[in-house]
């Protein structure tokens, strides 16, 4: 690895999306007795781009992770880094940062000694040690704490300390277990705009492994949704939000309705593109989506109603639907009243 | 005290009396100026302590104890300490059985260790006293140096080591910079445990001491034995003296309630 | 659903290098388990088949005798009836006292943990010894008998059960304690708010609810005590004398005085089988009490 390059990237420097990815995993399975945790999984993680391993726990997004930094080896499959075959490399050869979970701070050594210890670790002058462990901790604005030690941190200065860590050896990849889950709610919206700040000034390959979907839409570049070790779908945040390649991608991007199309396809549609009108009256959009059914409840939450709605489709077949509409399109609206539930054709997903 | 609950609070005073002043007594006769352990003593004077510390066979006898309550201290550590690393991180097969056996010195009663050695090594196989010994307390102190140490170990987070390993560090420079930093502690804590059980053992040194190697404690029981003069209790004094001193290091190093904590659990 | 032990399993060993891994970690076992069959496991074998110059079959008939001989047997149950009555003492103190220390909220429940504590690491012959000052013929407890004119002359207490029973309570009432309290600490204090809310009295509170929730730790504490009681040789020497002989003082004499090899090696089988037996059933009633 090239250790003398500078941490902040020349912004003229866009990375190419052409070019070759940061890592890959090639036909990967990760089989722990009769336990499959990951299950032939291909991927490319392409290079300069904020990448997220999305899914539930237990999808194998944490394992796929720890394959990568070299923790766990694939029973079977090739992992490469850089166009190279690291499969067989131990962790210490890889060229990674990584950011656990619990910041795995040392509790021995001072702020700045943590930030040092990869540079230490490649023999770096100790001028250049001590230069390029403040440049780091400058670029998530702690400078001022070097002389501290882990345990008289709060737990966000913790995690920039374990961030700055990781980027003051230049890594090849930048990884990041559920970097945000031990943060408090107004923290955690905090630190995903500065983990994009620090992406994109130091122009990194990030890994980002998450359960938040939230996180995710608003932290990726990539996203690569999984479930039960496989990969269910890989794309932009846009396409993978848009067009959710199957009903488990679709629940967990948080939509509610399924409902079945003429040609026996499922639907889905978003509970706010719903609308909910008296039986039997013209209102709502032409064509498009429209079944009758009986209102079975109301939360008011303020701006909106969340109303639930048992409705019945073409094939007799009854579906509850979720729909959240404007308080005021509600007012009238009583629990048991018999309605029709409307949708413009441009709303429905097929997956 | 709370006095609300006076039957609790009457039989605590009874427990503290029971474990406390016999302790008292001891250190009370040791300053006497007369000749026999009677009470209440006769006069204030130090003699009692200048013939304990002139008595060669004490003198003697505490080179000897610190001197094996020192290497067996060492000796468990040092092969202790590895052990409790490959039960607690090697995920090897049958870690439980392991761990059972490094604790099993614990459950057999120590004067029958103590037999088996003599029986076999020291009778059958004509080894020498002291190293016999020496084998003895290690295979003593092995438990509290599994237990103590694999505590601090189980207490620490994997990551850190996953950490170090990741920043480019090899596993043996791990073991070194990380590891065994964050279980300084406990270390420590074993070692004065072990120290402590080592120095202060009777029922196992017991059937292994021979007229060159024979301990402070043992020592003193066969001096009781042939008579009944407060230089014992000089002694004893002495001895408690420098275990209040081990105390405060434990208390304010790790703190000397979690040490003991570590063995009952 | 998915299975809920991924993150367990995937530990610090590195799955494709395991063996080398499990090679380098099986080799840091070796010194300790070295220690372990050569200075405990073989010995301790050889007390059942290769005493010196004897038998496993004469160790096994003497055995057989020891368990039917009424001198033995009396040994046999003295030892077992100090234990158990020491055990009775030591839980009906160190209980109270447990109770006392984990619920104090002052500072000096912290200096008397320490105090209860500290005796632990004190010599045990330090500790026996102040029992030869108080029980001996020119004792304190003696005088103060006469002094106040219940005995007209000091009675003999020295080389009794009695003065046992004082001993092996003194040493091992820490353990009890310490036991007890980490069980104790470990019941939520509401729980007795909530019982006196309903209308349970101090002493009821206690007994319905602080002792059940215990009860693992007073098992801990009985087991250890007991153990430590019938195998304990400083105290029943110092303060049993020739009177009174334990199995441990037995022990001791066959090996060294008479060295009836056969003997001491019954004697110690008794002692392992009662101390492994107490441990056992300790063990299982704990386990019954964790799950129940």
């Amino acid at each position: 690895m090239n250790t003398t390059t500078p941490l902040r990237r020349n912004p003229e420097d866009h990375p190419d999306p052409q070019s070759a990815p940061a890592a890959s995993f090639k036909n990967v399975s990760q089989v722990f007795g009769d336990f499959t945790a990951v299950d032939d999984i291909s991927l490319e993680i392409p290079a300069g781009r904020l990448t997220t391993l999305l899914g539930p726990s237990g999808c194998g997004k944490t394992t796929s992770l720890r394959m990568l930094a070299g923790y766990s080896q694939p029973s079977s499959g090739t992992i490469y880094i850089q166009g190279e075959d690291a499969t067989r490399l131990p962790p210490e050869r890889r060229g990674l940062g990584m950011v656990f979970q619990s910041y795995a701070l040392f509790p021995h050594m001072t702020v700045a000694e943590n930030v040092a210890y990869g540079l230490k670790l490649r023999k770096l002058p100790r001028a250049e040690q001590d230069r390029r462990a403040q440049e780091s901790l400058d670029m998530v604005g702690l400078g001022h704490l070097a002389k501290s030690r882990p345990r008289q941190l709060s737990g966000g200065q913790q995690q920039r300390v374990a961030l700055a860590r990781a980027i003051a050896v230049r890594p090849k990849l930048l990884l990041l277990d559920e970097p945000l889950s031990n943060l408090d709610a107004r923290l955690r919206v905090q630190m995903r705009s500065e983990i994009r700040r620090i992406q994109g000034e130091t122009g990194l390959s990030v890994v980002l492994v998450t359960h938040d979907q939230d996180e995710a839409l608003e932290m990726s570049d990539e996203m690569v949704v999984m479930r039960e070790g496989k990969i269910m779908q890989q794309g932009a945040p846009q396409e993978v939000f848009g067009a959710p390649a199957n009903r488990f991608v679709a629940e967990f991007m948080g939509y509610e309705n399924f409902l079945s199309s003429s040609d026996g396809a499922t639907l889905t549609v978003r509970p706010e593109h719903l609308g909910v009108v008296p039986a039997g009256t013209s209102q709502g959009p032409l064509g498009g989506l429209r079944l009758q059914g009986h209102i079975l409840d109301l939360a008011y939450r303020g701006v909106d109603v969340l109303v639930t709605v048992s409705a019945r489709e073409a094939n007799g077949r009854e579906v509850r639907l979720m729909c959240d509409i404007r308080a005021e399109a509600a007012r009238e609206l009583q629990r048991g009243d018999q309605v029709d539930v409307v949708a413009p054709t441009a709303s429905l997903i097929e997956l | 005290m709370n006095t609300r609950k006076p039957v609790a609070a009457a039989l605590a005073i009874v427990g503290y009396i029971v474990m406390l002043v016999p302790i008292l007594f001891v250190v009370a006769t040791a300053f006497t100026s007369g000749s026999t352990l009677r009470f209440p003593p006769e006069g204030l004077s130090f003699q009692w302590f200048d013939a304990a510390l002139s008595y060669a066979p004490f003198t003697g006898a505490l080179l000897t104890s610190l001197q094996l309550a020192v290497a067996s201290t060492f000796l468990a550590l040092a092969v202790g300490v590895p052990a409790t690393l490959a039960i607690y991180r090697g995920a090897l097969p049958g870690k439980g059985l392991v761990e059972g056996l490094f604790l099993s010195p614990l459950i057999i009663p120590e004067l029958v260790v103590g037999l088996a050695l003599y029986q076999q090594l020291i009778i059958t196989f004509r080894v020498d006293n002291w190293p016999v010994l020496l084998l003895g307390h290690t295979a003593l102190l092995l438990p509290y140096a599994v237990r103590v140490t694999g505590a601090a170990l189980a207490g620490s987070d994997v990551s850190l080591e996953e950490a170090a390993r990741g920043l480019g560090a090899s596993p043996l420079r791990t073991f070194f910079t990380i590891t065994l930093p964050i279980l300084r502690p406990g270390i420590f804590s074993a070692a004065l445990l072990g120290f402590i059980t080592s120095f202060n053992n009777v029922p196992l040194s017991l059937l292994l001491q021979s007229r060159e190697s024979r301990t402070l404690p043992i020592t003193m029981l066969d001096y009781v034995q042939q008579s009944y003069d407060p230089m014992i209790a000089a002694t004893s004094t002495l001895i408690l003296a420098a275990t209040m001193v081990i105390a405060v290091i434990a208390e304010r190093t790790v703190g000397f309630a979690k040490i003991f904590g570590g063995i009952n659990r | 659903m998915v299975h809920p032990r991924t993150l367990n399993e995937t530990g610090y060993i590195h799955e494709g290098n395991r063996m080398t891994r499990r090679g380098t970690f099986a080799l840091l076992l070796l010194p300790g388990l070295a220690f372990l069959i050569f200075g405990f496991l073989a010995p301790a074998m050889g007390i059942l088949f290769a005493a010196p110059g004897t038998d496993a079959s004469e160790i096994f008939i003497r055995l057989g005798e020891m368990l039917t001989d009424p001198y033995d047997l009396r040994i046999i149950g003295r030892t077992v009836g100090l234990g158990l009555i020491v055990t009775a003492v030591c839980l009906a103190l160190g209980f109270p006292i447990a109770y006392i220390l984990a619920r104090s909220t002052s500072r000096w429940g912290g200096v008397l943990l320490a105090l209860a504590i500290f005796p632990l690491l004190l010599s045990n012959v330090v500790r026996t010894f102040g029992w030869l000052v108080i029980l001996g013929s020119n004792g304190a407890l003696g005088q103060l008998l006469v002094h106040f004119g219940i005995t007209e002359t000091p009675p003999q207490m020295l080389y009794t059960p009695f003065a046992i029973v004082m001993g092996l309570t003194q040493l091992f009432l820490p353990l009890a304690i310490i036991a007890c309290y980490s069980a104790v600490s470990q019941v939520d204090a509401g729980l007795d708010d909530a019982a006196r809310g309903l209308g349970a009295s101090r002493g009821r509170t206690f007994w319905d609810v602080v002792v059940p929730l215990s009860m693992p730790g007073v098992v801990v504490a009985a087991t250890l005590v007991f153990a430590g009681s019938v195998t304990a040789y400083t105290t029943p020497y110092l303060l049993g004398g020739s009177r009174q002989r334990l199995l441990s003082t037995e022990l001791y004499s066959y090996s060294s005085v008479t060295v009836d090899w056969a003997s001491a090696s019954a004697t110690a089988i008794v002692m392992t089988i009662l101390v492994v037996l107490v441990s056992t059933v300790a063990a299982r009633i704990g386990r019954k009490g964790a799950t129940a």
